[in-house]
């Protein structure tokens, strides 16, 4: 590279003098010219909406026509309905069980890849962990399907050894078979914030644990296990946060008993009731937000950027 | 740290069942897309169990079905333009979050990110209000490349600003006092040294793009792209035709995979030996 840089600069301008003294930072409103298509874009279509989004769920839908009337009454009708408020109780469910499992699951493989595996191996198993969820989502909660589903692997097998002459929907559209695929889903994130906070630990310390008598597990609980929280924090917050706004695994394998909140979202929007759907995404993003004030502590780290 | 485990008398078996655990969570990745790329060689009409012969039937009436081909197509394109919007104002906007004197960098740094953790569903939905009922768009293709560049330009960002942060400002400064004037450096200086970063960020977006799903179903309107043409094809049931177009979709993925780690290798290799030759 620097090469390059020696190339002779045959005819050039005079070097400007800021620049050489401070890198290549400008000064006055043109350090932020960079900013400016991000500012078009995000202003445009992500802020604009939200604030759009936020005004019609306090509108209201009369005729299949949108009012401009001040009125909560879309969150009304959201918890007037029995239905809804369970489903929204069910997705807070479904979302904490999915999560407690992932990182229960990641957890001994992340533990696993630091301990046990050598380091020059602990970059491929990783990748392998990753390759799944390299590819497409869709394409991953149809797999499921693929063994789960009414014509799926499960229930042919069942129906050609007997077992059962029509195909059982035990495995699907219910709950569990929704929290499983989540898992599936949701898992590489998880490892992959363990197995970093996991690497950084210094296990001169567990060494010490056991030097002072401490039994394996008691210098895992009170020594590891301590030290992990931020990483534990963040798989949280990449799995159970984005859960909470799934659509597709309840839809593909959920079925009518495992409608989650999402599923509610796109119903009122596909019914062109847009003043209640976007009550009910607004709370979801509500939970979001409560969710990540609540972890914010965890979450304050350095200015990566900073110099 | 391997010698911790002599003190413990259970290493053997602690060692073993950690392993089986491994093995355990390895299956668990990747048998369900190894029963799919199976099942999509299976000559069962249902697509599932039993399985009775091989056939690459399913794969010919992929190739032959104009609906996956329109699909493609419209994927592709826009995948591309997604990536060449979130390329450019991704990188554009690197810059100054590194290098300017910004108050409340951090905030905004967190903000860029927040669309990555927004879930895609409140992106899509609110969107969706914005094109049909504010602007009065016609939901196109195009209105599902806005969607989808909100959700993919932060990971441009990212990926750019990281490098940006770590190389030496000295090069710079050098090439400064070289005479080298802004647009100079930025060319010959710059530019060069985040090119990984930047290309490592265009394949990101647009391998999301290809794959995107939640956003597109909202504001593509009448149009397919190759997940939502799967997802109406899957809504009902399995197909095996869906089965192999599946199998040939994670192949694409992995390939783009394998192009993302060993593109910046090769990029290397290919400038060194350009260097060798003209010196």
């Amino acid at each position: 590279m620097e090469q390059q840089v020696a190339t002779p600069p045959h005819a050039l301008p005079p070097a400007d003098v800021s620049a050489g003294r401070r890198g290549s930072r400008l000064s006055g409103l043109t350090q932020y010219a960079g900013f400016i298509p991000a500012l078009l874009l995000y202003g445009l279509f992500f802020l604009a909406p939200f604030g759009l989004i936020v005004a019609y769920s306090f509108w209201q839908t009369i005729d299949y026509e949108v009012v401009h009337k001040w009125t909560v009454d879309n969150y009304r009708y959201f918890f007037s309905v029995p239905t809804y408020v369970r489903t929204m109780w069910a997705t807070l469910w479904v979302s904490l069980a999915a999560t407690a499992i992932t990182l229960l699951m990641a957890f001994p493989l992340a533990y696993w890849l630091v301990r046990y595996v050598r380091k020059s191996l602990q970059g491929f198993f990783l990748v392998l962990v990753v390759v799944p969820f390299w590819t497409s989502y869709l394409l991953r909660v149809y797999a499921w399907l693929n063994i789960l589903g009414e014509g799926g692997a499960i229930n042919r097998f069942l129906q050609w050894t007997g077992v059962t002459e029509h195909p059982v929907s035990f495995f699907l559209y219910d709950r569990p078979a929704v929290i499983l695929v989540l898992v599936y889903l949701y898992f590489p994130f998880a490892a992959l914030t363990l197995y970093a906070s996991l690497q950084k630990f210094d296990w001169n310390q567990y060494k010490a644990a056991l030097d002072l008598g401490a039994p394996p597990r008691m210098a895992l609980l009170r020594i590891v296990l301590p030290q992990m929280k931020a990483g534990m924090v963040t798989a949280v917050i990449f799995v159970f946060i984005p859960i909470l706004g799934e659509y597709l695994t309840p839809q593909l394998v959920g079925g009518a008993k495992g409608v989650m909140i999402g599923n509610l979202v796109v119903n009122f929007f596909s019914g062109a009731q847009y003043t209640r759907g976007a009550a009910v995404s607004l709370l979801i993003a509500g939970l979001i937000v409560f969710l990540l004030l609540i972890v914010r502590k965890s979450l304050e780290v350095e200015d990566p950027y900073r110099a | 740290m391997r010698d911790v485990d002599v003190v413990s008398r259970h290493a053997g078996l602690a060692r073993l069942s950690f392993s089986v655990w491994a093995a355990l969570i390895y299956l668990f990745l990747f048998a369900p897309i190894a029963v799919l790329v199976a099942f999509s060689f299976n000559a069962n009409e249902y697509g599932t169990f039993p399985f009775t012969g091989w056939t690459m039937d399913w794969y010919r009436q992929v190739f032959a079905d104009y609906q996956i081909k329109d699909a493609l197509y419209t994927s592709l394109k826009v995948a591309l333009e997604v990536t060449v919007i979130s390329t450019v104002v991704g990188t554009a906007a690197a810059f100054p979050l590194v290098r300017s004197n910004l108050p409340f960098r951090n905030g905004i740094r967190i903000g860029m990110t927040l669309p990555i953790m927004i879930p895609g569903l409140l992106i899509g939905v609110s969107l969706l209000i914005l094109m049909t009922s504010v602007f009065h768009f016609q939901l196109s293709p195009q209105t599902a490349v806005i969607g989808q560049a909100v959700y993919t330009t932060p990971f441009v960002v990212l990926l750019v600003a990281a490098r940006l942060q770590g190389f030496d400002p000295a090069l710079e400064r050098a090439a400064s006092d070289l005479g080298a004037n802004t647009l100079n450096r930025l060319r010959h200086v710059v530019l060069p040294l985040i090119m990984p970063a930047i290309l490592a960020g265009a394949l990101f977006a647009f391998t999301l793009s290809l794959d995107e799903f939640i956003i597109t179903l909202f504001l593509i309107g009448g149009h397919n792209t190759l997940p939502i043409y799967i997802y109406t094809q899957v809504k009902f049931g399995i197909t095996p035709e869906v089965n192999a177009l599946a199998s040939l979709l994670l192949l694409a993925s992995l390939l783009l995979l394998v192009i993302a780690f060993t593109l910046p290798i090769a990029l290397r290799k290919m400038r060194f030996a350009y260097r060798a030759r003209r010196a």
